[in-house]
């Protein structure tokens, strides 16, 4: 499998720096009012004034042609060679900044943003306009001082591996696995011993009432004959090792007793046992092979004896495989939410069931001859449907959000229910009619006409009667009148929420999820499938409840994501790396590197910059101070930590770029902070000792904070060791310092810290200052 | 009952925004009418606005209608409606909130005047007495002379008792109705 070896394809280039003699360009964007109408930026940009190396230029729209002509001007005119540009997040606009930069012959990497909008005037008192201005002097201070302070790096360039990962077998995960196969090699897994998701668990699909395993089946064959594609069932994953373009994973096989490359579905087995523990999952299932159900399972090897092509293993035992990929694409879909913790709709209870229980009656996976039937196996002739069961609910026992499908798919059950018995009567409970789809609203007129009968209304209890009956109890919200009937069966529509397993795979990648649980996406509108980690890609339900339209939509543009990524044969990895500058070959580095990126040449440390994520570790690591990272040196940062100290004192949060993209959350929720926050960007917070910290506090920090998003436990197990050690070592300042973990998605958990730390920093200062007044009266009490 | 058309003149803002404030009126903007609070109330046929019309001529600021419907004198508090809300609305403690803003703007209903008279008895005996409460309040309502037959039944099957059951001490009773009311006028 690794004959892709990953080999680094250019080594950087270094220029040496030449503090002092740059000409900065600092220009800050009003961006409209957004950012003016509470930053004074005329005031931040005087204040650079003294500096006879930097030029100020402040425009509407920085982004815009205009903005963007102006600086690529200033460039080629080589009125400036360096950029700082003071506007919002980084993560929106630092690629478009930095590819015009590099089209104006500069060095990408002496272009930085200082995000002054989502983490400074859009999260203060927009009253408070002296502080919020007196943080954006300081900070664009800092930005122009560590802007003078880097040296020029270029990325380093390592080979992909041409190899796709494709998490889940659902409709999603089939359609990337098939888009992509034309092109490049694909291994897909699935947890399930069969293919499909829960699409080969529907009956007909809505909007057309086509059936859904006769337009799925040909996919899956496909999919199973198709040289590009090895398919894995019954399949996890284990572990991830590596970095983006270049991932090493352990897979999980659990057993299926039965060889699906040998099985040739002859039955012969079933025939023999005894205990009906060896069954076809069903017939249209893919792969078509037989499995063992080892709880069933007496041991007693007829089958095994019976078998014509010896496809059978009662020893078989649970497997690991290390594959070699280049990217994943993640389609693990969703699951419905466990419906027992509403009370007052007694699931599960005979006749009560969910939507998906309801549809597998009448699919390929039926296990009652495609009948729909009660408990008792009579037909139900009076069926509810009840929506929004656990969504759309805001008290913290169900979900947020709507579920999306289940307007639609209730009126396409309800609709089965009148064709298969015309007398039979189908009710519809819902909230809100949502269709809002192409095709929809007509099914929905089609569905009433058919006499469904729709009420507005949550329905507040369903009660078993002693007769397999169901009372459901609602209020008609058109009427304003309580309402009560009888059912034989409800069906509840559960709401949709991401697989179980799903966390887990995202954790490994370093992918964010949101606060939903669901994948978040690189950009909500304009970067729907891909994620935070460049070589990771994501499609269908596992972004949020979709139907099989919009997952298949999502498939392609993974796939076509994914060739784009591995088409460019390379991936460019960050120069933020350390540099050796001193060893005495003590060997402390080596030991502490999570990565196995250090190793000991001729009693010197040698670092192999591409298993080297940067993590930072080995720096307050080495004992003599002999490594640094790259553009994040010591010097560098109390350089930039002076410039922003040097207007006012303040708080000053280090925080690495997860956690960075949780405060930018937060900022486009208009989460409210204190604006003596200051945030400073980290590669991530291990590259810190209690040099740079010290010096903070030297430079009038009244506290200082350190934010961790990064899940990577690697990391994480060590940040207890790094914060004590730094609370020790910083204990003469007698000011706060703590540390929190905070991921992506946890932005109101990241505002509140913000709030609460700002406060006990400025109670502390104050007590301090209390004091040192009271030691000085003293003194010159004394004194007198 | 004749309903009036919602005009500009119909809704009192002032009316909003006081009862917004409250605790309970954080969450009242997100109603969204699903009708579970209604559906699951046992008295909500006896009201004239279901617990979830309530909430949405609260939104609307309609104070006359709201402070004179009978909805928030029949609630039993039995919290249903609050325990099943997807919003986290209160409107149990809406009524709450809602009763004592009534009694202020001197709204004097049956309803009302039952909810006194009750009280009343609670204060001076310290259990409900039946026959306190009807007779009381029967001299409130003049309508109740044509209940007076049933009570009369009820009375020669024993179903309401005469004798008047009072607590042992209702002197610290009063005590603590006293501080409550204090601490209400503080606040
Ligand atoms: C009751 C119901 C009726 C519906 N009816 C319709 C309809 O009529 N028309 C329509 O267009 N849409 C319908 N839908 C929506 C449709 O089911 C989805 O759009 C579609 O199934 C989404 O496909 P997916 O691949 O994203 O997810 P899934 O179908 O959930 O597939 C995900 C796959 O990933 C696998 N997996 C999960 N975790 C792991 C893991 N850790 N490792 C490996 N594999 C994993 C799962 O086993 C599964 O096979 C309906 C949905 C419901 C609930
Ligand atoms: S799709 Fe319809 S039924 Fe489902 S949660 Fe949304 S509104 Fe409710
Ligand atoms: S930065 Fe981290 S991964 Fe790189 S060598 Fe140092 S400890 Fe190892
Ligand atoms: S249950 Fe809550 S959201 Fe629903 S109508 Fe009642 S108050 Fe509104
Ligand atoms: S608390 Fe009041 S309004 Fe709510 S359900 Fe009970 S009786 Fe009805």
């Amino acid at each position: 499998m690794m004959e892709n070896e990953p080999t680094l394809v250019t080594e950087q280039k270094e220029e040496s720096a030449k503090k002092g003699s740059n000409r900065i360009g600092v220009y800050l964007c009003r961006c409209g009012g957004n950012i003016a109408d509470v930053v004074d930026l005329q005031a931040v940009g005087d204040n650079l004034k003294e500096d006879k190396n930097i030029t100020v230029n402040i425009q509407d729209y920085l982004c815009s042609s205009v903005g963007q002509d102006k600086i690529k001007n200033d460039i080629e005119k080589g009125k400036v060679d360096r950029v700082v540009i003071g506007s919002c997040s980084p993560k929106l606009h630092l690629e478009t900044f930095r590819s015009m930069a590099k089209n104006a012959g500069l060095n990408p990497g002496l272009l930085e943003i200082t995000n002054i909008r989502e983490q400074a005037s859009w999260v203060h008192d927009k009253e408070d306009k002296t502080g919020v201005t007196s943080k954006a002097k300081g900070l664009i201070k800092g930005a122009a001082a560590r802007m003078d302070s880097i040296e020029p790096l270029s990325p380093l360039a390592k080979s992909l591996v041409d190899r796709t990962l494709v998490i889940g077998g659902g409709i999603a995960g089939i359609t990337t696995a098939l888009e992509l196969s034309d092109s490049h090699d694909v291994i897909l897994i699935e947890k399930k011993p069969y293919l499909g998701g829960h699409m080969i668990g529907l009956s007909k699909t809505f909007p057309t009432l086509d059936c859904s395993q006769c337009i799925l089946t040909p996919r899956m064959v496909a999919v199973h004959n198709n040289p590009r594609i090895s398919m894995l069932t019954q399949t996890e994953v284990a572990d991830v090792q590596g970095s983006p373009g270049d991932y090493s994973i352990t897979l999980e096989h659990s057993p299926r007793y039965v060889d699906i490359r040998k099985c040739i579905n002859c039955g012969a087995c079933t025939k023999k046992c005894p205990t009906g523990a060896i069954f076809l999952p069903f017939v249209q299932a893919v792969p078509q092979a037989y499995m063992i159900d080892m709880s069933k399972c007496s041991n007693c090897g007829a089958c095994v004896k019976v078998c014509p092509r010896d496809a059978i293993n009662l020893e078989e035992k649970k497997e690991t495989s290390l594959i070699s990929v280049g990217a994943v694409a993640i389609a693990t879909g969703f699951e419905p939410i466990d419906l027992s913790f509403i009370e007052e709709y007694n699931y599960p209870s005979p006749n009560i069931l969910t939507a998906i229980e309801f549809e597998e009656m009448l699919s390929a996976k039926s296990k009652t001859g495609m009948r729909l039937q009660k408990a008792d196996g009579t037909f139900p002739n009076r069926v509810a449907f009840v929506l929004c069961a656990g969504s759309r609910d805001f008290t913290g026992k169900g979900r947020k959000h709507c579920s999306k499908v289940c307007c639609i798919y209730s009126q396409k059950q309800a609709q089965l229910v009148k064709k298969m018995k015309e007398e039979s009567e189908a009710w519809i409970f819902y909230i809100d009619m949502r269709s809002s789809g192409r095709r929809f609203e007509e099914f929905y007129h089609h569905t009433q006409e058919k006499g469904v009968n729709y009420v507005r209304g949550k329905v507040a209890e369903i009660l078993p009667g002693p007769d397999g009956t169901l009372m459901v109890q609602y209020e008609d919200t058109n009427l304003g009148r309580k309402g009560r009937e009888i059912f034989d069966m409800v069906v509840l529509c559960p709401a949709l929420i991401p697989s179980t397993g799903t966390k887990e795979i995202a954790d490994k990648l370093g992918v964010p999820m949101g606060d939903d649980g669901f994948i978040e996406e690189k950009h909500v509108k304009l970067d729907p499938v891909n994620t935070l980690n460049q070589s990771v890609f994501a499609a269908g339900c596992v972004l949020g409840p979709k139907d099989i339209h919009d997952s298949v939509t999502e498939g392609i543009s993974a796939a076509h994501k994914v060739s784009q990524f591995l088409g460019k044969g390379v991936i460019l990895i960050p120069p933020e790396k350390p540099v050796i500058l001193e060893c005495n070959g003590c060997g402390d580095c080596v030991k502490a590197c999570p990565y196995n990126a250090l190793t000991l040449e001729g009693g010197k440390a040698l670092l192999s910059p591409l298993a080297c994520t940067g993590c930072g570790i080995c720096v307050p690591a080495c004992p003599i101070k002999g490594i640094e990272i790259r553009n994040f040196t010591r010097e560098q940062l109390k350089a930039q930590l002076k410039g922003i100290l040097s207007e006012a004192p303040g708080v000053i949060v280090f925080i690495d770029p997860y956690a960075y993209a949780a405060a930018d959350i937060a900022g486009v929720n208009r989460k409210q902070y204190s604006s003596l926050i200051r945030l400073v960007s980290v590669p991530s917070v291990h590259i810190l000792d209690a040099d740079v910290v010290n010096a903070a506090f030297e430079y009038g920090a009244t506290g200082v904070l350190l934010i961790e998003g990064i899940t990577d436990e690697k990391l994480t197990t060590r940040s207890d060791d790094l914060y004590k050690k730094l609370k020790k070592e910083t204990r003469k300042h007698k000011k706060p310092i703590r540390y929190s973990h905070i991921e992506t998605a946890q932005y109101e958990k990241l505002t509140d810290l913000l709030n609460v730390f700002a406060s006990q920093a400025g109670a502390k200062a104050q007590k301090m200052s209390r004091k040192e007044k009271e030691e000085i009266s003293d003194k010159e009490e004394l004194a007198s | 009952m004749k309903k009036e058309p919602i005009i500009p003149e119909s809704k009192d803002s002032a009316f909003r925004e006081q009862v917004l404030k409250t605790p309970v009126g954080e969450k009242i903007l997100t109603c969204m009418q699903c009708g579970i609070c209604s559906g699951s109330c046992p008295v909500s046929q006896e009201m004239d606005y279901s617990p979830r019309q309530l909430v949405r001529m609260v939104q609307l600021g309609l104070k006359k209608e709201v402070l004179s419907s009978n909805t928030i004198w029949i609630c039993t508090t039995c919290f249903s409606c609050s325990v099943r809300c997807p919003r986290g609305i209160h409107p149990t403690e809406l009524m709450e909130t809602l009763k004592p803003i009534a009694i202020a703007e001197g709204i004097t209903n049956r309803n009302v005047k039952f909810d006194t008279v009750f009280s009343d008895v609670i204060k001076t005996n310290g259990r409900a007495s039946e026959f306190l409460l009807i007779s009381k309040y029967s001299m409130t309502e003049p309508g109740m002379i044509k209940q007076l037959p049933f009570g009369l039944s009820m009375m020669a099957k024993r179903k309401l008792p005469l004798s008047v059951d009072r607590m042992e001490n209702t002197k610290e009773l009063g005590t603590i109705f006293k501080l409550g009311e204090k601490s209400r006028e503080k606040k």
